[in-house]
C-alpha cells in the first residue's frame, strides 16, 4: 500500500526539506508552487492583507511503513527555529491505490515489496 | 472515481493531450511541476570519477537536481481508469528513466460549479 504526502511549505525551506529527504533516503519528491493562506486569513502588513501567500508544495509517494519517518523529516526541515511559526505550512496524507512507472510499465506495488 | 495523477516529460504533453482526446477522454487538468525521482546514473561519468577525473566526480554530486515536468491530472470514472493509465503509459514511454510516475487514487465526490450535479454526472 502506498501513500502519497502533500506538504506545503515556505518557499524558501523546499530546498532544506529536499536536502532532508535525500539523505533520509527518500530521493523521489515533485514541487510546484502554490499560493494559499491559512487559518490566519493570510498576513497583515500596515493596511494591507494578504491573502495569496506563496507557498511551495512537496509531493511524495512512499510506502505506508515509512508515513510517520517522511512526515516527521518533512516536519523537522520545514519548521522555522525550534518552535516553528505561523506559517510554516500544513502536511496532508492521502491513499494512493495503483502506482505505474511509465518508463517500465510495471505496477510498482509488486516491486516495492520485492525490494524490502 | 478516481483520479489519474500522471508526471510526464514536458515535451510529450502535445502527445498526450491527443491520445487522451483520441481515447475519448476530453477533461483533464495540468501544471508545471518540478522533480526527481529515484537517480539514475550516467556510467559514462561513473567511469570518468573512477579515472580520477574531477569534473566527472563534481557531476556526480548533482544528484538531487530537479527535472521540470508537467503534472496532469485526470478526473475519471473508475470503468475508464485503465483506459487513462495505458494511454498515458503508451504514449509517453521511451524506455530510459525519467518517463515519470502514474497514481491512482480515490476521489470521494466530485460536483460540477455550473450545475451543481454531483457525483458521476458532474464528470461525464
Amino acid at each position: 500500500m502506498m501513500i502519497m504526502i502533500r506538504a506545503i511549505v515556505r518557499p524558501e525551506k523546499a530546498d532544506d526539506v529536499l536536502a532532508a529527504l535525500m539523505d533520509a533516503g527518500f530521493p523521489a519528491v515533485t514541487k510546484y508552487s502554490v499560493t494559499g493562506r491559512g487559518k490566519q486569513r493570510g498576513i497583515k502588513i500596515g493596511e494591507v492583507t494578504y491573502d495569496e501567500i506563496p507557498k511551495t508544495m512537496l509531493m511524495s509517494v512512499v510506502r505506508k511503513e515509512d508515513k510517520d519517518f517522511v512526515i516527521n523529516t518533512v516536519m523537522d526541515a520545514a519548521r522555522s527555529g525550534t518552535k516553528g511559526a505561523f506559517g510554516d505550512g500544513k502536511i496532508f496524507v492521502a491513499d494512493v491505490e495503483d502506482v505505474y512507472t511509465i518508463s517500465s510499465g510495471v505496477k510498482e506495488d509488486a516491486v516495492a515489496e520485492e525490494a524490502v | 472515481m478516481k483520479e489519474v495523477i500522471a508526471i510526464v516529460r514536458m515535451n510529450m504533453m502535445n502527445k498526450t493531450k491527443a491520445a487522451l482526446t483520441d481515447a475519448g477522454i476530453d477533461a483533464f487538468f495540468a501544471h508545471e511541476a518540478q522533480g526527481r525521482g529515484m537517480g539514475f546514473v550516467n556510467r559514462k561519468l561513473v567511469e570518468g570519477a573512477e579515472e580520477g577525473f574531477e569534473e566527472a566526480a563534481v557531476l556526480l554530486g548533482e544528484k538531487g537536481k530537479l527535472y521540470p515536468k508537467r503534472m496532469v491530472t485526470v478526473v475519471v470514472d473508475d470503468s475508464e481508469v485503465d483506459t487513462v493509465v495505458d494511454t498515458i503509459m503508451d504514449t509517453n514511454r521511451t524506455g530510459k528513466p525519467g518517463d515519470g510516475k502514474i497514481f491512482v487514487m480515490p476521489i470521494p465526490d466530485a460536483v460540477r460549479v455550473r450545475t451543481g450535479e454531483a457525483g458521476t454526472a458532474s464528470i461525464g
